[in-house]
């Protein structure tokens, strides 16, 4: 593999990497605004200067820079090296580039800092950016400068809304065409441009249009400053409460993966952001899945309940336990569900076929929905691929009903509340069931139609595995802490088991993975670095 | 009234060692009968120093002659020694000229607060509203002031002059915990130890004349 | 058998005596706290307050002990679940009741003649005067005239001896009371109270005998009348004031021998567990023995009712042979002076008192015991014997070391009475002389304190 030298370091690089493309996969940063690993070059920030040194036979390229004087006290002229976009030069063989060690690029550096902050109202204390804005953390880094400018700073529209979603605050923006680009490139949806010239710059929808569509909160995601905000996270947190998690996206089979940032002290997640996997979701997430934290804390399950009163736990676990009594396995249907992590389904179907020696499966999960041919998937469930590993000869969810109706199925033990289920069609099938078992940390039809419920965690209140639609198995960290009497589904089909005097064989969630590993070999996506977007 | 120095410079001597003295084996120390009656005389001599003043009501004044020999302790509910100047009480929210907070819900006292006491909620101004865009306010700004340890760093880290601590009131005792839950409405009303609500700091508003431009007609 | 009169009159002398006690044990536990804050350069207890009409009456802090009393009968009785219940209510009563009858046998008057109330002397003629200044009234019990009056509770024959029976009873309510609580705190201050009260009897005891010796006599009232005639018990013997005196405090279990009471090393001692009326009892025991125990030294030791040169006849100072003043007086006044006199020395000594308690530390225990053992108990037995070759030696001295004797005596009086007088006079010179004070206006406190006139009338900071 060919090298350059970066500040006297060799780097590796692929015959077409730019520079900063070549440093970022070896996670050296140069300082940059407008590149974007996802979207085309612009090169107009002009941050990410670089100086490239000369060849032993080459003449360094100079220009008169003027350059102030304090015993003169006036500017003069001195012949400086020209400097080059690290994001538009193309890496080359042997090439010998400085980056923090040249004097030059830390003087650009600071005086284009300087440039972009020149009408910038600097409000910090308000602007939601604060805590992880580029022009803060590359001001304390290689500006440390004191505003010069006495006049008054060009003043431009404020709080401007672009869409249902997004508003744009001009005065911070530092038109580095990143969202411009994105629409343009990624959402194909080309309505944002950018209008005037020079100090009076700005970006706006294009007349006639509205931001809209599946795609609108990535252009705040790629907003290096605070000049694109969603209404929805708009005044909501400041970034350093907030703890991050690696999650799992569960909006539908794509399975983006994903940042779900909480602040511990509310117990509560504020916004999901993707995480860069080049194998699943590159660096995009849709607005479908950045707004699916909200579910955490939507229709929860928190108490045991029977017969739709919240009763105590002992007492969920004897009523199943008198429903189930001397009850034949033939009779007990078990429902999976594609909502949830492999380790609840895995437990599920070990209480089952183990346990139980029943071997009627179903499988349950939200109905199909809008898709695209981005990232958006048909299927609205994280993990089917993992139950139909688990499960091959699972039947459909119409199947149950159809068994129910039957009288084939008397009992069912149920994972997850969502079923593709309506009033008319399913429900009044549930009412022939002797009892029904749901373990949900949603309201659904499966919960609405249980005898007992009880309640199991969210993604983000346990760690999960999840396998996406092409079959990658990928892991969401627990971030939050369950809330009520909420416990891990697996926890809770552990409970169960017991209750009905068998005797399972997990009681960690270590224990299941092993087992999982074993028993489901999945293609695993490899875990990618966190590319800076 | 005499003025003397409060606290009468002493060279520090760092590096002398001070010796500490045995006490003598002598009769007199170890019959421990003369102690006594120096000990005894010396309560006396306060005793009947005290009486005098407390009987003709001539006690040094609490805070002016601290240092005087005599009673200087108070009966605290009933007499209060003035606060000084700088003292930390109670917090109270400044106000615009309109009456709303000069609070901008920017978080930075929660930041600040090592005790985690203040809870703000941030709103954002309505369509039309001259201030839309340029600032938020707190829709709830909530200081337990049972968590609150007096630190003052609210007061350092506000960017407005919208929290302050000058209200001269310390922490007051309540009969339940919710009582000392101080929302909005309440830190608004306290007045400054002037008793006025007053600042010295003026607020620029947008549209004002001083307030730096609003719009690109009006921009430079 | 007593007559009406006679049951009349004791009823009154009980009265009067166990009036006093009580009333002063009350006082003292305001003392206490009062005169302790005035040592300390506090303001001291003022805050039980009545109010009548809107006007506040505080008293400079005399509600509390009533406020106690009311607390202490309100205050749940509490009595530990495993203790044992008859015990752990009778241990005050028996704490309380040798202090009260101890004081049976304190004479706090002279004899009193009911028909020479009125009577006077006349001036110059001590051949007859109105009443004799030694013995019986002028008017016979047989010729019709009324029976000289003790005034003194119960005029034992056994005195002193009957005192020391009680004291020790003490021991018994204490020791009770910490074994019957079911607590290790109070059983250890038990045994401590127990052993130090045992070991401190002796020394009471023995320090006394020098003095009677003296004296001749155990009944109180011969111990009083001898010291008004010749010369105060402190003066003759000091080493067994001194002696008495502390094991009287011991006694009483007060700093700085209050180890069974340590409050930081045993909570409360012995009553620990007490509480209300109970706890009460041994709090207010304890501030009734420092009374008993002032009585008894200002019996003993201090001249009794005896003023320096009031006699029953009036006002006579002798030096020797020379007289150089005489003013007579009626018996009543002479009698109400002599009784004042004898509870004002008893006020004078329990004021002492609190100020060795709070002026001293605690002693060890170990070197309390040492105190007493090896140190107060050699010098008592020592002070008997040098009495004992002191007094057979004058005995057998002739006529001349007599008067000698009894000039010396009279100058006592004299210098009793001098330092009476210089005691009063500087308190008064005191009291008019004026304070100087110094300011120091630094900081903004004071400043604003200052530009105020002071700080009780700086504005109240408050909102």
């Amino acid at each position: 593999m060919p090298t350059f030298k970066l500040d006297g370091k060799e780097i590796p690089f692929e015959t077409g990497d730019t520079i900063i493309a070549a440093a970022a996969r070896v996670g050296i940063e140069i300082p940059h605004y407008c590149w974007h690993p996802g979207l085309s070059i612009a090169a107009n920030c002009r941050m990410c200067l670089i100086e490239v040194m000369p060849s032993a036979t080459q003449r360094s390229p100079l220009l008169d820079i003027l350059e102030w004087d304090a015993t003169l006290q006036d500017y003069r002229t001195v012949r400086k090296p020209k400097l080059q976009p690290a994001c538009q030069m193309a890496a080359t063989e042997g090439a010998e580039i400085q980056s923090n060690a040249s004097e030059n690029v830390a003087v650009a550096r600071k005086a284009v800092q300087e440039f972009l902050l020149l009408n910038h109202p600097v409000d910090c204390p308000i602007c939601d950016q604060s805590g992880e804005c580029k022009l803060q953390d590359y001001w304390l880094e290689y500006g440390r400068f004191k505003k010069r400018m006495g006049d008054e700073p060009v003043h431009k529209p404020k709080a401007v809304v672009f869409g249902p979603t997004i508003v744009y605050d001009a005065e911070r923006c530092v038109m580095c065409t990143r969202c411009i680009r994105f629409m343009d490139e990624v959402a194909h949806d080309p309505v944002l441009e950018m209008r005037e010239r020079g100090n009076h710059n700005e970006i706006c929808v294009a007349d006639g249009h509205a931001l809209t569509g599946h795609y609108t909160f990535m252009t705040e995601h790629v907003c290096p400053v605070g000049a694109l905000t969603t209404k929805d996270f708009r005044f909501k947190a400041r970034v350093w409460f907030l703890r991050t998690a690696k999650s799992i996206c569960q909006g539908c089979a794509t399975g983006c993966n994903s940042y779900l940032d909480y602040d511990p002290r509310y117990n509560r997640a504020y916004r999901h952001r993707p995480r860069d996997n080049e194998q699943v979701n590159k660096y995009w997430m849709c607005d479908e899945g950045m707004l699916s934290y909200r579910r955490i804390h939507e229709d929860r399950v928190s108490e045991p309940r029977l017969q739709g009163k919240t009763v105590s736990a002992s007492a969920a676990l004897q009523a199943i336990k008198q429903a189930f009594a001397g009850v034949s396995p033939n009779s007990v249907a078990v429902v999976f569900s594609a909502q949830h992590s492999l380790e609840d389904n895995w437990a599920l179907r070990e209480l089952a076929k183990t346990l139980l020696g029943t071997t009627s499966f179903y499988v349950s999960g939200l109905p199909d929905g809008y898709e695209d041919k981005i990232l958006i998937h048909r299927d609205k469930n994280p993990n089917r691929e993992g139950v139909a590993a688990l499960a091959r000869d699972a039947k459909s969810f119409a199947d149950l009903v159809t068994d129910i109706r039957a009288g084939r199925a008397t009992h069912v033990i149920a994972l997850g509340g969502e079923a593709p289920l309506d009033h008319h069609d399913g429900e009044p099938a549930f009412e022939k069931l002797q009892a029904m078992v749901t373990i949900a940390a949603h309201d659904g039809p499966l919960t609405r139609a249980a005898t007992v419920v009880l309640p199991a965690t969210t993604w983000a209140e346990a760690s999960g595995t999840y396998v996406n639609a092409k079959g990658i198995r990928q892991v969401a960290d627990k971030a939050l802490e369950p809330i009520g009497g909420a416990a891990p589904a697996w926890t809770q089909i552990a409970h169960v088991a017991r209750s009905l005097g068998l005797n399972p064989q997990w009681g960690e969630l270590k224990q299941i993975r092993t087992r999982l590993s074993s028993e489901v070999p999945a293609q695993t996506a490899t875990s990618s670095t966190q590319t800076e977007s | 009234m005499t003025q003397a120095a409060a606290f009468p410079k002493k060279r520090a001597t760092p590096f002398t060692p001070v010796v500490v003295k045995h006490a003598e084996r002598s009769l007199s120390n170890q019959s421990y009968i003369p102690e006594i009656i120096r000990g005894v005389g010396e309560s006396m001599r306060h005793f009947f120093r005290n009486t005098k003043e407390m009987w003709k009501n001539d006690r040094p004044d609490p805070v002016t002659q601290r240092l005087d020999k005599g009673i200087t302790t108070i009966s605290y509910p009933e007499q209060k020694r003035p606060y000084p100047e700088r003292f930390r009480g109670l917090h109270r929210l400044m106000a615009r000229d309109d009456g709303s907070p000069r609070c901008v819900a920017c978080l930075c006292c929660s930041t600040a607060c090592p005790a985690q006491c203040i809870f703000i909620e941030a709103g954002e101004y309505p369509e039309g509203d001259k201030r839309r865009g340029y600032e938020r306010f707190p829709v709830r700004f909530v200081i337990d002031e049972l968590r609150c340890i007096f630190c003052g760093f609210c007061v350092e880290a506000c960017p407005c002059d919208a929290i302050r601590m000058d209200t001269g009131v310390h922490a007051t005792p309540y009969d339940s915990r919710d009582q000392f839950i101080y929302d909005k409405g309440l830190l608004m009303s306290f007045a400054g130890r002037d008793g006025s609500h007053k600042t010295e700091n003026p607020r620029h508003e947008p549209g004002e004349k001083t307030h730096p431009g609003i719009d690109r007609e009006r921009s430079h | 058998m007593m007559s009406l009169s006679e049951t009349i009159w004791a009823v009154v002398k009980i009265l009067i005596m166990v009036g006093f006690l009580f009333n002063v044990g009350g006082l003292l536990t305001w003392l206490d706290r009062r005169q302790s804050a005035m040592i300390q350069d506090r303001i001291g207890p003022n805050r039980a307050v009545i109010k009548v009409f809107g006007i506040e009456f505080r008293l400079g802090g005399l509600l509390h002990p009533l406020a106690d009393g009311v607390k202490f009968f309100f205050k749940e009785d509490f009595i530990p679940p495993r203790g044992d219940k008859l015990l752990f209510a009778v241990a005050p009563i028996l704490v309380m009741a040798p202090v009260l009858a101890l004081i049976a046998v304190i004479p706090f008057g002279d004899k009193l003649c009911v028909d020479d109330l009125w009577r006077t002397t006349d001036t110059g003629s001590l051949l007859f005067p109105a009443v004799p200044r030694y013995g019986s009234c002028l008017i016979p019990v047989a010729r019709g005239g009324i029976a000289a009056i003790d005034l003194q509770v119960a005029s034992l024959n056994v005195g002193i001896l009957y005192v020391f029976a009680l004291a020790g009873q003490g021991i018994v309510g204490a020791a009770l009371a910490g074994w019957s609580s079911d607590n290790k705190f109070s059983l250890l201050g038990a045994l401590r109270a127990a052993s130090q009260m045992v070991s401190y009897e002796v020394t009471i005891g023995m320090s006394l005998v020098g003095a009677l010796m003296i004296y001749g006599s155990v009944r109180m009232g011969d111990m009083v009348r001898w010291q008004g005639d010749h010369a105060w018990g402190i003066f003759i013997q000091p080493l067994a004031f001194f002696m008495f005196f502390m094991a009287a405090v011991a006694e009483s279990k007060r700093i700085p021998f209050d180890l069974p009471e340590a409050e930081s090393e045993l909570v409360s001692g012995y009553f620990t567990e007490y509480s209300g009326m109970k706890f009460g009892m041994f709090y207010f025991a304890e501030y009734m023995e420092v009374v008993t125990s002032s009585m008894l030294l200002v019996t003993i030791f201090l001249g009794g009712w005896q003023l320096p040169f009031l006699h029953r006849d009036g006002l006579t100072i002798d030096i020797g042979t020379w007289r150089a003043l005489q003013l007579p007086m009626n018996h009543l006044t002479v009698t109400a002076i002599q009784v004042c006199t004898f509870f004002g020395k008893v006020l004078f000594l329990c004021w002492i008192q609190c100020f060795v308690r709070w002026s001293l530390p605690r002693f060890r225990y170990d070197q309390l015991m040492k105190l007493c053992w090896r140190i107060l108990l050699p010098l008592s037995l020592a002070n008997i014997l040098v009495t004992g070759v002191v007094y057979l030696l004058l005995d057998h001295a002739g006529p001349v070391l007599g008067n000698t004797l009894q000039m010396i005596g009279d100058l006592t009086q004299a210098v009793v009475a001098i330092a009476i007088t210089y005691f009063v006079l500087s308190i008064v010179i005191g009291l008019i002389r004026p304070t100087r004070r110094t300011s120091w206006v630094v900081g903004s406190t004071a400043k604003l304190a200052q530009r105020f006139g002071g700080t009780p009338r700086s504005p109240r900071m408050q909102a």
